[in-house]
């Protein structure tokens, strides 16, 4: 058992804090991507640059063989910034997908690419009336000609208006396959949808549209998988978001003088930061465990990242409320980047599945007296 | 990074596992489900003692010179893992955890020959007397007072919230030596004989209806200067070093999941009102969230392991939070166990120890009244939520 960052780590969080800081103003991220575009390529084409994009892949793919825990420690430093380029959702889901599902000939034509910074691939899983289920996909794969005609509607699919990929999952048959899309394919219909916090996402009606790639004929169990990859990374997001908003707070306290002295010397406050400060650090233990779990089997990878995911949402929420509460007005107004890291922690915890969907989910598989009877080391090879 | 067991630690794991089988006994395990307090009465924790004493366990945290058993923090904790999940007695409190580690560090060898060996025998039971009435959270205010006489101290004045000091024969006590500079300059580290003429103990009744607390009342008690532990006037620095060492070693989350485990026993039972608590969904949700916090605290405490095991020591801010962490969480399991007892939870066994129920489930049943009664003393005592809270500010607000 070892929780300790190894040097590499350490650097690549060094490395990644210092160039983000540099880059990015948390409050001005979103005025980077002028609503109507989905993507800075410019900034994008400098993470391929620092080999970001292919940190969660094999060194064999042109990656440099990342893990969960070693992604987490771009992602945490990804939500200080608060990046708006959505990484998780171009490399970790849609490129994790490929490099899961996809054959050589596939994984050259769309992963190297990706890695590269030339292609953008994008997931387009979520339907309307989902209900929190995975498996709900009512859109249509039929055979046709050397392809497959898709037909139905994915919303929200993130990025959806600058992918130059759709991820396609669509039923054939009795199973849930996924399919490789280009955009510029005919029978698709993109409708830009601006989200919350600040990106474009875009609902897609797909009537015939014809897929010649397919990735794999019974994909549910590893969209599952890398689903949950992804919600690793984004927990330690979250994190980052977390940690920003305390030192915000911590420092507007400091220098906010009221009543003949600076809020932080008010003893009620110093308990609601240190209460934050609390949960900050609940946070990223929850973000490790995740991490750490994002490659188990299922059960013990349920645990972690499903109750992280319940958990961050909660808690997550809390210390964005008590931000905003403690710096007052300012705290309010869009003048500081308390909005921003506000706003994304709230798409935290409605991407990927709700907070109660995740509880539920956590519920039904740590609740059974062989998980809830264990702590959390594991034999190898655990089940 | 990962949280692998080793195969080595899997063996030892399973000879702990052995152990516990045959030796923990079945009156032993009723006794610890019957209790609503976080520590054993004595009168079979010391039982157990004395048999994890004669296999060389009772003292795991300490020097293997001095008795202790010389594993890694890992296998230390997969040992208590495993001794809560048996539901074994807790009778490691301030004798093992507290003065025999003060006897280590600052004790003469005298001191080391005469009481160690007491304490891991269990010939010695150790009270804290550190609180007073006027001095709790504010310790250093502590007002009890030693003159020097010839070669002893005579003790004046009185400690409160001494758990199990009706059962001690000995007491470790902060007290007044001096009033020149600080108040903190002028505490000394005493060992009273609590048989010694002068010594009064009255018993406090908690709110579970248990009486572990008493007030300790001295009156020209006298103490020879031998047993005096460290210089005049070092006793702080003695107190500040036990809240140091308390940091790095220990661990809660064996005892946190084996109440949860009682929890969900508790939540998949038939009450006698035919309710099911799992079937109501508001119940599971709750549980489910109290899995989650578990999940962390057991986490943080895996996270500050491992950084002491590679000589990192754990600051005050973690040390901190896993406090407040642990005491939030005990407190919600105790206070859900009782709440889905349907009216039965009305039903009070004022006898101590309680009266035993007609099997285990039973028993956890019974007890969760007044086991949620005495949970909320978890957040006020060894440094009250409000205290962590303070030291948490002030190093994030430095």
């Amino acid at each position: 058992m070892n929780l300790n960052l190894s040097e590499e780590q350490v650097m690549l969080r060094e490395s990644a804090g210092r160039f983000l800081a540099a880059t990015h103003d948390a409050g001005q991220s979103r005025d980077r991507i002028p609503r109507g575009a989905g993507l800075d390529r410019a900034m994008w084409a400098r993470y391929a640059d620092l080999g970001w994009l292919g940190l969660p892949f094999a060194e064999e793919e042109g990656g440099i063989g990342g893990g969960p825990a070693d992604i987490a420690i771009l992602t945490e430093q990804m939500g200080a910034a608060a990046v708006a380029e959505p990484y998780v959702d171009i490399v970790v889901l849609a490129g994790g997908l490929i490099a899961a599902l996809g054959d050589a000939g596939q994984r050259a034509a769309f992963l190297a690419p990706l890695i590269a910074g030339k292609l953008v691939p994008v997931l387009a899983h979520l339907e309307d009336g989902a209900k929190g289920r995975i498996d709900h996909v009512i859109t249509q794969a039929v055979p046709a000609g050397d392809g497959w005609a898709l037909s139905g509607r994915k919303i929200l699919v993130p990025a959806g208006m600058e992918a130059d990929v759709l991820l396609v999952s669509a039923r054939l048959g009795d199973d849930i396959g996924l399919f490789a899309l280009p955009t510029e394919a005919a029978g698709i219909t993109r409708s830009g949808v601006p989200t919350l916090d600040g990106g474009i996402a875009a609902d897609i009606a797909l009537d015939g549209a014809i897929a010649t790639t397919l990735l794999a004929p019974d994909a549910l169990g590893t969209i599952e998988a890398v689903i949950d990859l992804a919600i690793s990374a984004a927990c330690a997001d979250a994190v980052g978001v977390m940690d920003a908003l305390l030192a915000a707070t911590v420092k507007h306290c400091k220098g906010r003088v009221q009543f003949g002295k600076p809020l932080s010397e008010f003893q009620a406050l110093q308990h609601r930061m240190a209460d934050m400060a609390v949960k900050c650090e609940e946070a990223r233990a929850s973000a490790l465990l995740a991490a750490l779990s994002a490659g188990a089997t299922p059960a013990l990878r349920i645990r972690g990242v499903s109750g992280a995911k319940a958990r961050i949402g909660r808690i997550a929420r809390h210390v964005a409320h008590e931000a905003i509460q403690l710096h007052g007005a300012v705290g309010f107004s869009e003048e500081m980047p308390l909005g921003t890291w506000f706003r994304r922690l709230y798409a935290f915890e409605h991407r990927y599945g709700s907070t109660s969907d995740h509880l539920q989910r956590y519920a039904h598989v740590a609740l059974t007296p062989t998980l809830r009877d264990a702590g959390l080391l594991r034999e190898p090879g655990a089940v | 990074m990962d949280l692998y067991l080793t195969e080595e630690d899997i063996v030892f794991r399973n000879e702990v596992r052995a152990f516990l089988e045959k030796a923990l006994s079945p009156d032993l395990r009723q006794a610890e489900r019957l209790n609503p307090s976080f520590l054993a009465d004595p009168g079979y924790g010391l039982d157990w003692q004395r048999r994890l004493h004669e296999k060389g366990w009772a003292a795991p945290s300490w020097p293997a010179e001095h008795g202790g058993t010389g594993w890694s923090l890992t296998r230390r904790y997969i040992f208590d893992q495993e001794c809560e999940r048996a539901g074994e007695p807790h009778f490691r409190g301030a004798s093992l955890k507290m003065i025999g580690p003060v006897l280590m560090r600052y004790g003469t060898e005298s001191q080391q020959q005469k009481y160690l060996r007491r304490i891991l025998s269990g010939d010695d039971l150790w009270a804290q007397g550190y609180s007073e009435p006027g001095a709790g959270s504010d310790l250093a205010s502590l007002s009890c007072k030693a003159v020097l006489d010839g070669d002893s101290y005579v003790v004046n004045g009185s400690k409160i919230w001494s758990t199990h000091a009706h059962h001690a024969t000995m007491m470790f006590a902060l007290v007044r030596s001096a009033h020149t500079g600080r108040k903190q300059e002028g505490i000394t580290f005493l060992l009273i004989d609590l048989r010694a003429p002068g010594v009064t103990i009255r018993p406090i009744v908690s709110i579970d209806g248990t009486h572990e607390f008493n007030q300790t009342f001295f009156d020209d008690v006298r103490v020879p200067v031998a047993d005096r532990v460290g210089a005049e006037g070092e006793g702080w620095e003695i107190a500040k070093y036990l809240l140091e060492i308390e940091r790095g070693g220990s661990f809660a989350g064996g005892m946190l999941r084996a109440h949860f485990v009682k929890l969900c026993q508790i939540a998949e039972s038939t009450g006698p009102d035919g309710r099911r608590a799992m079937d109501d969904p508001l119940v599971v949700g709750r549980i489910g969230e109290i899995s989650t916090d578990l999940d962390a605290n057991d986490m943080l405490e895996l996270m500050s392991m491992s950084g002491a095991a590679s000589g990192e020591s754990p600051g005050a801010v973690r040390a901190s939070v896993l406090k407040v962490g642990r005491s939030r969480i005990r407190q919600a399991i105790a206070e859900l166990a009782a709440s889905i007892l349907g009216p039965d939870c009305l039903r009070w066994d004022a006898a101590r120890p309680m009266t035993p129920g007609t099997g285990a489930l039973d028993d956890i049943r019974k007890v969760a009244p007044a086991a949620y009664l005495n949970s909320r003393s978890q957040s006020i005592f060894g440094g009250s939520t409000e205290i962590q809270l303070e030291i948490i500010a002030r190093a994030l607000l430095r």
